[in-house]
């Protein structure tokens, strides 16, 4: 029921529903008439283990629809075997190890899960047919890029120290998310600028890719700082909060709120600075599809961001963009300009609640900025010369004369 | 080639002794030299790391040929690192004298033939004001042309030096200018300490402009890590061709919305007001030559003028990505902690200027 009244409240965001839900034509629509059972069953297992990426990725163009689904569900397979704490290391490990391997191996399922989307294991052989119908050149990123992250997996599974303290230096910190979400930009990066969708250009600049993955799990990671710490799992960089606490878990109590709030500051600090690589990576997108495979989870995450933003829920629960949101900015990020906005849009709002009592306070005023240049170089401000500001201030100011003299008049009495 | 003697005129200036820190800090160091009207002064090693005994200090005239002959002769600089140049409201004759006529001098005494295979470079101050003509500079970079009238005399003459400089540059005596923007840092009298006046009054309820204006504002001791950077880049066969005779914009690369600096200094003094009066532009602009008028009624001058609601209002920020390829530039001192040493600096003289005063009464 709160959806809904949700939606009452903001009337543009049921308008976007509407809009959505109604007219809303994918580029290029999926034609399940065409797919073979097998891949259907893709697809289902698709829908059913991503919240957020389904519905952009059936959308692709049918040149990389296929691709990249299975690209999803293999590392969604990798990560279970992650995530799932009942598989003990010495079982673990040589799996995640040779996960590159296993999708070359016709008909291998994994019964033993207990995880949420242990389905996606159990049925893994279906996955496995669909990788090998794909052209070599996508198999080889697939291949390249599950073996870079089931070997990065292991050794944080393997690193005691990680496991019991969570990440200490904001170094590890990126390199963590590199594991997890830098690695996918470069291999989604591949896979684009092989089917001639994305500038190959963006292969030379891996900070941009890089940039891309980090901006989301930054995101995720702000986020799901009290989800996190329920499951016993630490991924704040230790760096960072010990600044503001003696623990990472203090910052849930109420009484650590402030300090809570700086630390979150910093987080949320240390993940805006991405923006502009992020903004100029999307510049190189040549497609539609792509374009909004790309940009829909980066609107989303700035969003995110400028909620979380020295909101004290992010500390004691679980804070979400309404639905309908997320449906305005998936209407609204249709192009660079209207993207950028979107993300100019969000950093102002970040920057109209920044303090100078906040310690960030300049180091968020100039990420902000920094945005704001960036945009300015791709779409530069018509220029107007002040001049003819200059004049009309005269004609303004005469009316107001009277009034003018008087606040002078005070000014100098206060001086 | 290294770096084994470099003049710095105008040393004991507010840049100038961050130059002979900065080129002090080299490894190995070269031999620096001090050109100036007035010795260096006081050097508190809280914000200085150089040894002022190291210092060889000339005492000259920049606008006297003999003079600058004789201390070249003296010297045999490598590098001559041009910084001089009077501070603003001393008039126009002032500003000629020294950064046109001294420029110049500077320049025919260093090409004479007895410097030849001597003197290899000249390093300029100019001024990232010199590409300003009071409108919006968004990424300025050094393509965006000076304007036909500067906005000052000050300016003027600037942009006359930077010209005569870089015109000069050739193949034995090669010139680069430097184009700071906005510098502020420990010795500062202008920026950071007028922005730390305000901190006690109801100035810091207001603001003028929508505070989406974006401003460069830079750490002095990065524009003299800039000047370093150029020195080196002159005196090496492999990278003087790139850079001579041209101008490079120097920016602490953290632009920010103009009233985040202000607002820091103030909250670093303890203030931060729980309301802030927002001016329009062309309000502020009226009220300013309101203020501009009544203080020349009362024969005073105004604190508040039109210049500070428009320099208030701009949008100054720059591309220095030719600094960042052709110089290696990067910045050394972030802008945050180059505001706290400003202030730490300003404590600092606050609390000596108390202590000779407690000391004199005490006499």
């Amino acid at each position: 029921m709160s959806k809904y009244l949700q939606l009452l409240a903001h009337p543009s965001e049921l308008r976007a529903v509407i809009q959505w839900s109604v007219w809303h034509d994918p580029v290029y629509p999926r034609e399940p008439e065409k797919e073979s059972e097998n891949l259907k069953r893709c697809y289902e297992l698709l829908n059913y283990t991503s919240r957020s990426f389904s519905a952009v990725i059936q959308e692709l163009s049918p040149e990389l629809r296929v691709v990249i689904a299975i690209f999803y569900l293999i590392l969604r397979g990798l990560d279970t075997i992650e995530d799932d704490m009942t598989i003990p290391n010495p079982t673990k490990l040589p799996i995640l190890r040779s996960f590159h391997e296993v999708i070359d191996t016709p008909g291998w399922t994994y019964n033993d899960s207990k995880e949420k989307d242990a389905v996606v294991l159990r049925e893994f052989d279906k996955v496995i047919i669909e990788y090998q119908n794909l052209k070599d050149k996508y198999k080889v990123v697939i291949k390249d890029i599950t073996k870079e992250m089931g070997h990065g997996m292991a050794s944080y599974c393997e690193n005691e120290d990680f496991n019991k303290k969570g990440v200490d230096t904001v170094k590890d910190y990126d390199l963590y998310c590199h594991y997890v979400a830098g690695i996918i930009g470069d291999g989604l990066t591949r896979l684009g600028v092989e089917a001639g969708v994305a500038n190959p250009k963006l292969l030379d600049n891996p900070q941009l890719y890089e940039s891309m993955g980090l901006l989301l799990q930054k995101t995720n990671i702000i986020r799901d700082y009290h989800e996190d710490l329920m499951d016993n799992r630490r991924f704040w960089p230790k760096e960072i909060w010990q600044k503001y606490a003696k623990s990472l878990d203090d910052f849930a109590k109420p009484e650590n709120e402030a300090a809570g709030l700086d630390c979150l500051s910093e987080m949320v600090a240390n993940a805006i600075e991405h923006v502009p690589d992020c903004l100029f990576y999307l510049a190189g997108i040549k497609e539609q599809s792509m374009f909004n495979f790309c940009t829909i989870p980066q609107v989303m995450a700035i969003a995110t961001l400028e909620l979380v933003y020295r909101n004290p829920k992010v500390l004691t629960g679980h804070v979400k963009i309404r639905k309908g949101l997320a449906c305005k900015l998936m209407l609204e990020a249709v192009n660079v300009r209207t993207t950028y906005d979107t993300f100019q849009e969000y950093c102002h709002k970040i920057q109209a609640r920044n303090t100078p009592r906040d310690p960030m306070y300049v180091r968020i005023s100039v990420a902000c900025a920094k945005v704001d240049q960036f945009i300015e170089t791709v779409f530069p401000t018509k220029f107007v010369p002040q001049t003819a500001a200059n004049n009309a201030f005269l004609v303004f100011g005469l009316s107001f004369a009277v009034v003018g003299i008087l606040i002078v008049y005070t000014i100098f009495l206060l001086d | 080639m290294v770096l084994n003697t470099v003049l710095i005129i105008g040393g004991s200036g507010f840049l100038g002794c961050h130059l002979v820190d900065r080129f002090a800090a080299l490894s190995p160091a070269p031999a620096i030299h001090v050109l100036d009207i007035r010795p260096l002064p006081a050097i508190p090693p809280e914000f200085y790391s150089f040894d002022p005994e190291t210092i060889v200090f000339h005492k000259g005239d920049i606008t006297d040929p003999s003079s600058l002959r004789d201390i070249y002769r003296a010297v045999k600089p490598d590098i001559v690192v041009h910084s001089a140049s009077p501070i603003h409201g001393m008039g126009k004759e002032i500003y000629y004298k020294v950064n046109v006529d001294g420029t110049r001098a500077i320049i025919d005494v260093a090409t004479e033939p007895e410097f030849k295979g001597i003197i290899k470079g000249l390093v300029y101050t100019s001024s990232a004001s010199v590409i300003y003509n009071g409108d919006d500079l968004r990424n300025a970079d050094e393509s965006t042309p000076m304007p036909d009238k500067q906005m000052d005399a000050y300016n003027e003459t600037k942009a006359l030096g930077e010209k005569m400089v870089l015109a000069a540059s050739s193949a034995d005596f090669k010139t680069v200018a430097l184009r700071p923007s906005a510098m502020f840092g420990p010795g500062d009298r202008q920026l950071i300490p007028n922005m730390a006046e305000v901190t006690y009054t109801f100035g810091t309820r207001f603001q003028i402009g929508d505070n989406w204006n974006i401003f460069d504002f830079t750490y002095i001791g990065n524009v003299a890590h800039a000047h370093v950077l150029a020195a080196q880049k002159l005196v090496d066969e492999k990278t003087s061709q790139r850079v001579a005779g041209e101008p490079f914009i120097i920016t602490n690369n953290e632009p920010v919305y103009f009233f985040t600096v202000p607002r820091k200094v103030w909250a670093m003094k303890g203030v931060v007001p729980g309301f802030t009066i927002k001016i329009s532009r062309p309000v502020g602009f009226f009220l300013a030559y309101m203020s501009e008028l009544v203080a020349k009624l009362r024969g005073k001058e105004a604190l508040f003028t039109r210049f500070r609601v428009s320099f208030t209002c701009a949008n100054r920020y720059f591309n220095i990505n030719k600094a960042i390829r052709y110089l290696d530039y990067e910045p050394i001192v972030k802008l945050e902690d180059g505001i706290e040493r400003s202030l730490r600096f300003l404590t600092y003289e606050e609390e000596l200027k108390a202590k000779t005063l407690a000391e004199k009464k005490s006499e």
